[in-house]
């Protein structure tokens, strides 16, 4: 079994992601592993485990993160990012790891261009996918697009009411 | 109190008001009133009980819940100082502790408490079925309730809101829920009943109404509005023949006279004789029925469905008198002449209005009233080919649809408007295109033309819709030149109709501007005294039903005038809106259910024939779209339950009442409410029917649940086989960051129970984060699970769960800590939902100005656990906080014993004192016995025959009397029996049913409230020996209920009255240790005027606490301690002895000696006292692992804390620090929790960031057991970059310090669960979190007090949920560490619980013993002396001179070992003697 000796790591690194823009809840993180269970990197690699790169950011593993090719797999589906309970923003770390491992010169910056074009296009395909289920009623569920309507613009009506 | 009586404690009310009638309010009423004060327990629902009255079985002991909750609700109920005050709401407080003033709404139960017997008819009539608060929705209960039971007080209570919009929008204001809960019962005539209260025409209002009801229905906004009106036309047909009104009260002789047959003339004719008058109408037409009969076709109401409902109505004894018109010779007048009393005018409006063109005088214009009223008439109508109808209303659609009918060719119909605007209802305008009329939109005559004087066509113009006008429709505006002609021979206006009222000239009766009689809107009554008008002649045209309405209207005023009564109380119109419900506001799960279409006669059997057109409803459809109500009102008022109720205790006319009371305190102990799954979507709870809340499988395990107690799962009833509980559902997240704190053992405790009650092998397997089982014995009860009973337990949080397709199984899907994504797939999902602020209890604690914690709880402090922000208003249970069922009751008694000490000057100025009959002399009487058997529901029941248990019962000689009832233990059981005791004159009671333990001081009570002395009481357990141990062998286990019976039978023949020796009762205290648990102890007692002993080993007072600088919310504990000491020290009424070591002590309650020694005294001083509280705290274990002792950087975390404390640099300035928890806890040694050791580290790492922000701290934990608020701080402590890693038995953190060069590191290798590898952490700092343990001298106190202790070496109290603080040996208690470890605000609490406890003995002035001890025939005694060797309790003892053992009955605990032990059999048990037992094992065995 291979050892971690703390020492030797960065004990700071957690806090310096924290400073970074979206990684500030970092260290909030409590290793439920909602993040790992929901991904659909995980689901397709299985050495892709959210839960454990944030635990190598509190361990202060800062080369072994920032040099990973796992910050690079992220898709950012927000999937995790939606369910984690202690609203630790993962996507939004996996952002700031990826500008700490460019600005650290762990990839050649024409490599994030390239990311930042497959994000582009992957957003567009979900925002497509979205747009199909909203359209297709799915059989398990009972909401009803139509009653989902009608709530939301008598909502918008009580609103109004109370703002006139 | 220190401070003698001044003018303001005289005027402190004797009296509390508790808030919360749940286990929390419950115990702190108890505790109040036998402490001297008067209650009043509000409780918002109609019982007593709480959530615990839902639950199953309670943790960790697996008892019954209701078993062991029952007796107390109970006692509560029938306490004479605690008043009941259920169904009611705190609306307001004022005034200041001691004197508060508040105001409390009682909600209506619709029933006479005092009248209701409980018998349940009611409930068997009641159509309306709603879901069950008490079943968590499982199953249904009826609008007319009692919530469960064993509800206290077993009061009925109709579930009633404000009435539903349907009967609120019709006019009549005809009870529409009502009829319609009754018709989906298949209760047609009763359902007719309901309509004919308000409307005596239902089978043509059924035909013709526009029901104005059904567009204010709440479905509109979900599907379609109910078909109301085709409703009410079935029942109408359905029970025609059985629809005879009944004269409700003898006749009397006025008379009233009605001018107008019409439907208000009728109405008010059949209301007036409905109460008795004489009626008689005049009606100016050939036929009776006004416009019903001569303005509506046959083809929509059959003249014969018209003449039946006027029949029914002349039966009741009014005079009809056609022909006969009111004016020139028969005058008003003349009818008060004729003796007439009163007069009411409802002529109708049956005159046309003109359209006000050119031609309108030729031959072939005839208006619509008139065309429609000859036709009816059955006179010729010259008819047209081509026929044109002017109008949009229903007059014109009829006339429309009859000219067809007629046999004109081609109808047309012109109408100004468009459809929208079109006043004609939708279904009349849509069957006349379905005939074939024609409808011309937008077009206006403007004028007739006209060759020869006939008719030839119509010259009309383009119309177009401008701006609303008064009517809110849009105004129609002449296009200019869009004149166009129409070919006609025939035209009918139809475009308005007024009433002829020129026969008021002259009467005293004034008309209005618009040529309307005027009269006042609320009583109808005209300018005449004795006059009064409705109707279409008052209102101008307007549909039937309104007409009914101003005939019940009319009717109501004429009666009160003839009674001399005021016309207008109570009768104010209110004009309120009706609001439609959203969406949301629907009951949730309502499926969408098409509405019934009407049935027609095809349109080509229309032509010619005036035969009905819609057919009615069939009964299925009408069975089918009355299921569709909603029953927004829930009760539906339809008065059955009045009819069945003997007892005449239903009154539905009953107010709710604002009442006013004085009270010195307010404890509040309004619980909470369970988290709504429904928001987690992907957890499946509104997907899929097998995924339940925590509290919905507590029913379904529960022997009085939904599915009496056989584990099977909602969607197809059949037994899971794999079970999945998921853990923290609204707890330790975004939405509640706070933990539950319970749900990880009621998890257990489920698991254990399922896999107890499933008939089918049963896996089942808990995903948790972190196990919280904390609390005392709980981490042997996790054990247990895992080892015995095989519960899987799964460290994972769940991430969603998927139904398994169309099987009802579901897909739990988790990522295992190695990173593994997983799914597993089980037949039901249990979620452990967590606790939540009630919204209730938020909007009531801003009304007693109590300050909330963010997340809606009461805010309290650690050194205040029971104290609200607002001085004299107290906390207790869930309110504040998320917690068990004994943490729960400690608060109670600990807020019971705050408020006890505010009021103590008025201390039982306010009680009743309990008065029992005098006891019945029953020597000499042969035994009559009476046998009361017990079904518990199905808990007995199920397995045991009961009835047939009872007539065996029958045959044993001296049994005079039995019977059989659903739950003994009930209250009106109770009541119950004592009337059979009186009415069969009985002189012995048995009762067959539960344990003794927990429900014979209940029966005793009631049969000396009978005035039968107590010990006359047998009891005889078939549940636990019968039932429950011979689940599969039913036969059995009623034979052996039966042989128990016997048994009973036979010792009852020979029980005999036994006395009770009355003890006086010392009033002083001794509280054993001077911690913080002892001191408050005593402080509380002495507050309240009491003396008390404390009792401390060291020369300081303060225990562990000494040591303990800060809570982990920040309070100072060492200015805590300071003051408290001094307050202590200071008080007169506290004798403090320090350096005192306890050498002795005997005695029983109320009366103690003990003996101690202090420090360098010679002597033995001797404390009587009256009750002993022992808080003697806890110790820190001193480990021997982790180099602790033997390195100098290893310490405890108390250690620690001081360190901390002092600020010493070596410590606060150190680069990493490592803290290892569990040492000494939860290991094989020590298998329990110490509760307070993750807090504590928690607590010293916030410290140690505080001054070092950059200092690496690692926490290696198990379980992070950061229960309820806590948490937030566990989140702080990650916030500010502690690090927390797990590590589990099998893996160990090791310690090690070997020299490297010249350093000499210590290093901490752990295994990393997350990382899969060893980690290793050099150290400057190693704290361990060490167990807490029982102090040294706890087994002597156990020994001296005869009060025992656990395994782990902890006292262990006289029942683990319901009496915490009391020890089995009575006067005896226990508070703080001494009976397990916890946290300061929780030993405050028990500490005030133990006070408080304490304090219902103490403020008796004499206290009755057990009567069933031991006694010795003196005779036979031979002095031996076995007996005083073996009593444990030191109450023989053989008398030196009479060398005879003698009793002390005080001492005697009546265990029997004496008389066990005694050779010549001279010590003989009361109420278990020699030959009770003997007749017992005679009937046994049949000798």
């Amino acid at each position: 079994m291979a050892t971690i000796v703390l020492n030797e790591l960065d004990p700071k690194f957690k806090y310096e992601v924290a400073k970074q823009p979206g990684g500030e809840n970092i260290k909030v993180c409590f290793s439920c592993g909602l993040c790992t269970a929901g991904c659909p990197v995980s689901e397709i690699d299985e050495n892709y485990n959210p839960r454990k790169i944030i635990h190598m950011v509190l361990l202060g593993m800062k080369q072994q993160v920032l040099s990973s090719d796992f910050i690079w797999l992220c898709s950012l589906c927000y999937t995790c990012y939606a369910h984690c309970p202690q609203n630790v923003k993962f996507t939004d770390v996996m952002r700031a790891l990826r500008t700490m491992a460019v600005s650290e010169g762990y990839v050649h910056p024409s490599f994030p261009n390239r990311i930042k074009e497959i994000d582009n296009f992957s957003e567009k395909l979900r925002h497509q996918m979205a747009l199909s289920i909203l359209e297709r009623k799915t059989e398990d569920t009972q909401t009803d697009p139509a009653e989902l309507l009608a709530k939301a613009s008598q909502e918008v009506e009580r609103a109004k009411s109370s703002v006139s | 109190m220190k401070s003698g009586p001044s003018g303001l404690e005289n005027k402190q009310v004797g009296a509390v008001m508790v808030v919360g009638g749940g286990i929390g309010g419950v115990q702190a009423s108890l505790d109040l009133a036998e402490s001297g004060y008067y209650v009043y327990l509000v409780e918002k629902s109609p019982a007593i009980g709480g959530v615990m009255a839902q639950l199953d079985k309670t943790f960790p002991t697996n008892d019954c819940s209701m078993c062991i909750l029952s007796p107390k609700l109970v006692e509560c109920g029938r306490h004479l100082n605690i008043e009941l005050i259920t169904n009611a709401e705190l609306k307001e407080v004022s005034g200041e502790p001691g004197q508060f003033k508040v105001k409390i709404l009682t909600k209506s139960r619709y029933i006479d408490a005092n009248k209701c017997t409980g018998c349940g008819e009611c409930v068997q009539v009641c159509p309306v079925e709603v879901n069950s608060e008490f079943d968590a929705g499982l199953t249904k209960r009826k609008a007319i309730f009692i919530p469960y039971p064993q509800a206290v007080p077993s009061i009925f209570t109709i579930d009633k809101k404000e009435r539903p919009p349907c009967v609120r929008a019709c006019p009549a204001h005809v009870n529409v829920q009502g009829y319609m809960a009754l018709t989906s019962k298949g209760k047609y005539k009763e359902a007719l009943e309901v309509v004919v209260e308000n409307l005596p025409l239902p089978g043509v209002l059924g035909r013709i109404c526009p029901h104005p009801c059904e567009s204010k229905c709440n479905r509109v906004p979900l599907d379609e509005p109910l078909a109301i009106a085709s409703i009410k036309r079935f029942i109408a047909d359905q029970a025609k023949d059985e629809l005879l009104p009944q004269v409700k009260t003898e006749r009397k002789d006025e008379r009233v006279a009605i001018v107008g047959s019409g439907p208000a003339g009728l109405t008010a004719a059949y209301q007036l004789a409905k109460e008795g008058y004489g009626v008689t109408v005049f009606e100016a037409l050939p036929v009776v029925g006004g416009m019903l009969y001569v303005g509506i076709p046959e083809y929509r109401l059959p003249k014969g469905v018209l003449e039946q409902e006027v029949e029914a109505i002349k039966h009741m004894g009014i005079e009809i008198k056609t022909n006969t018109p009111i004016g020139k010779d028969l005058t008003l007048d003349t009818l008060f002449t004729q003796g007439y009393k009163a007069v009411f005018i409802a002529v109708g409006a049956h005159r046309s209005l003109e359209l006000g063109i050119p031609g309108e005088h030729a031959d072939g214009v005839v208006h619509g009233v008139t065309f429609l009223r000859e036709m009816n008439l059955g006179r010729e109508v010259k008819l047209g080919r081509k026929v044109t109808v002017i109008g949009g209303g229903n007059a014109a659609i009829d006339s429309a649809r009859s000219a067809l009918r007629l046999g004109a060719q081609k109808v047309f119909i012109l109408y100004r408007r468009s459809r929208v605007e079109m006043p004609a209802s939708d279904e009349e305008i849509e069957a006349a295109l379905t005939e074939g009329v024609e409808i011309q939109y937008l077009v206006a005559p403007t004028e007739i033309l006209v060759k020869d004087g006939k008719v030839v066509g119509i010259r009309c113009i383009q119309m177009e819709l401008g701006a609303p006008d008064a009517t809110g429709r849009r105004r129609p505006i002449p296009i200019l030149g869009s004149e166009f002609d129409i070919e006609t021979d025939m035209i009918i206006p139809a475009v308005g109709q007024a009433s002829d009222l020129s026969f008021l000239e002259g009467s005293g009766v004034t008309l209005s501007k618009r040529n309307l009689i005027d009269v006042d809107p609320i009583t109808l009554t005209t300018s005449r005294p004795g006059v009064f008008a409705g109707g279409d002649a008052q209102t101008g045209p307007g549909i039937a039903i309104e007409a009914v309405a101003a005939g019940n209207r009319a009717a109501v005023s004429i009666i009160r005038y003839l009674r001399g009564e005021d016309l207008r109380e109570g009768r104010e119109i209110k004009e309120e809106e009706i609001k439609p419900l959203g969406l949301s506001e629907l009951p949730v799960g309502e499926p969408r259910k098409p509405r019934v279409q009407m049935p027609t006669i095809e349109p080509e059997r229309r032509q010619n024939s005036f035969d009905e057109v819609e057919l009615g409803f069939t009964e299925e459809t009408a069975l089918q779209e009355a299921k569709r109500c909603l029953d927004c009102g829930i009760c539906s008022e339809c008065l059955q339950c009045v009819a069945v109720c003997k007892a005449e205790a239903i009154d539905h006319k009953m107010q709710d009442k604002i009442i006013e009371l004085k009270v010195g305190s307010v404890i509040v102990a309004g619980g909470y409410e369970l988290f709504d799954p429904s928001a987690r979507y992907e957890l499946g709870y509104t997907r899929a029917p097998n995924v339940v809340t925590s509290l919905e499988f507590e029913r379904m395990l529960s022997a009085s649940g939904p599915f009496q107690g056989t584990l099977l799962r909602p969607s197809d009833l059949t037994p899971p086989q794999k079970i999945a509980f998921i853990q923290c559902v609204g707890s330790r997240d975004a939405q509640n960051p706070y933990c539950s704190s319970v749900c990880c053992t009621y998890a257990i405790k489920e698991a254990i129970i399922a896999k107890e009650h499933s008939t089918v092998p049963l896996d089942v397997t808990i995903f948790f984060m972190d196990m919280r089982t904390c609390g005392k014995d709980f981490d042997r009860y996790y054990e247990r699970a895992r080892e015995e009973s095989q519960v899987k337990f799964t460290r994972a949080k769940v991430h969603d769960i998927e139904n398994k397709d169309g099987t009802g199984d579901l897909v739990v899907k988790f990522a295992t800590e190695d990173g593994g994504v997983r799914t597993e797939d089980f037949n039901l999902v249990v979620l452990s939902v967590g606790f939540q602020a009630s919204p209730g209890m938020i909007s009531l604690a801003k009304k007693l100005g109590v300050q909330l914690n963010p997340y809606g709880f009461c805010q309290t402090r650690s050194f205040s656990p029971v104290e609200t922000s607002k001085p004299g208003i107290f906390v207790c249970g869930a309110f504040s906080g998320p917690k068990d069922i004994p943490e729960t009751v400690v608060q109670a008694s600990g807020a019971a014993g705050s408020a006890s000490a505010l009021l103590a000057p008025v201390r039982k100025t306010l009680v009743k004192e309990k008065v029992y009959p005098p006891e019945k002399d029953i020597a000499g009487e042969e035994p009559r016995i009476g046998v009361f058997v017990c079904h518990c529901g199905i808990n007995i029941g199920g397995v045991v025959n009961v009835p047939e248990v009872r007539e065996y019962a029958a045959t044993l000689p001296n049994v005079v009397f039995t019977d059989a009832n659903l739950y003994t233990c009930s209250q009106d059981t109770q009541e119950k029996i004592k009337v059979m005791i009186e009415e069969h004159n009985l002189n012995r009671v048995i009762v067959a049913s539960c344990s003794p333990r927990t429900h014979e001081p209940l029966f005793q009570e009631t049969i000396k409230e009978a005035g039968l002395n107590r010990y006359l009481f047998e009891m005889t357990n078939i549940r636990d020996q019968c039932s429950w141990v011979h689940m599969h062998e039913p036969e059995k286990a009623t034979e052996k209920a039966k042989d128990l019976v016997r048994m009973a039978v036979a010792k009852a023949r020979l029980t005999e009255p036994l006395k009770q020796l009355s003890l006086s009762i010392n009033h002083s205290a001794l509280v054993i240790g001077g911690g913080i648990s002892g001191l408050v102890s005593a402080l509380t007692l002495a507050e309240q005027g009491f003396k008390v002993h404390l009792v401390e080993r060291n020369s300081k007072l303060g225990g562990i606490a000494g040591r303990i600088h800060y809570t982990l919310e920040g309070g100072n504990v060492q200015a805590y301690l300071a003051d408290l000491i001094e307050k202590v020290t200071n008080h007169h009424l506290i004798e403090v002895y320090t350096e005192a070591y306890i050498v002795d002590a005997y005695g029983y309650v109320g009366n103690f000696t003990t003996e101690l020694m202090r420090y360098r005294g010679p002597y033995i001083e001797k404390i009587e006292h009256g009750v002993v509280i022992i808080a003697t705290g806890g110790q820190e274990y001193k480990p021997g692992e982790y180099l602790y002792g033997r390195d100098p950087r290893v310490l405890t975390s108390l250690e620690l804390e001081e360190e901390i404390a002092e600020v010493n640099p070596g410590i606060t300035n150190c680069n990493s620090l490592v803290m290892i928890q569990c040492v000494g806890s939860r290991d094989d040694q020590r298998p329990y929790c110490s509760r307070v050791c993750c807090s504590q580290a928690i607590k010293n790492a916030l410290k140690l960031k505080e001054i070092k922000p950059d200092m690496e701290i690692y926490i290696l934990y198990r379980d992070m057991r950061t229960y309820g608020f806590q948490e937030d701080y566990y989140q702080e402590a990650r916030r500010k970059g502690v690090i927390f890693l797990r590590y589990d038995l099998e893996h160990k953190p090791e310690v090690r310090a070997v020299k490297e060069n010249d350093h000499y590191p210590l290093k901490v290798n752990v295994y990393d669960p997350v990382m899969g590898e060893q980690v290793i952490i050099n150290t400057d700092i190693l704290a361990l979190g060490v167990a807490t343990t029982p102090p040294a001298e706890i087994r002597e106190l156990a020994q001296f007090y005869k009060v025992p202790l656990n395994e782990d070496g902890f006292f262990v109290e006289a029942h683990v949920k319901l009496r915490p603080v009391d020890f089995a040996t009575e006067g005896a208690f226990v508070c703080g560490l001494a009976h397990a470890p916890k946290s300061i605000d929780e030993s405050i609490a028990q500490a005030k619980a133990a006070a408080s406890r304490a304090t219902t003995i103490l403020v008796k002035d004499t206290i009755t013993a057990e009567g069933m001890v031991c006694s010795v025939n003196e005779d036979i005694c031979s002095g031996c002396g076995i007996c005083e060797v073996l009593c444990p309790y030191l109450a023989i003892a053989v008398d030196k001179t009479e060398k005879v053992a003698k009793v002390n009955e005080a001492l005697c605990k009546g265990c029997g070992t004496c008389c066990s032990a005694c050779p010549s059999g001279a010590a003989q048990q009361r109420g278990f003697r020699r030959d009770q037992i003997s007749s017992m094992i005679s009937a046994a065995l049949g000798v």
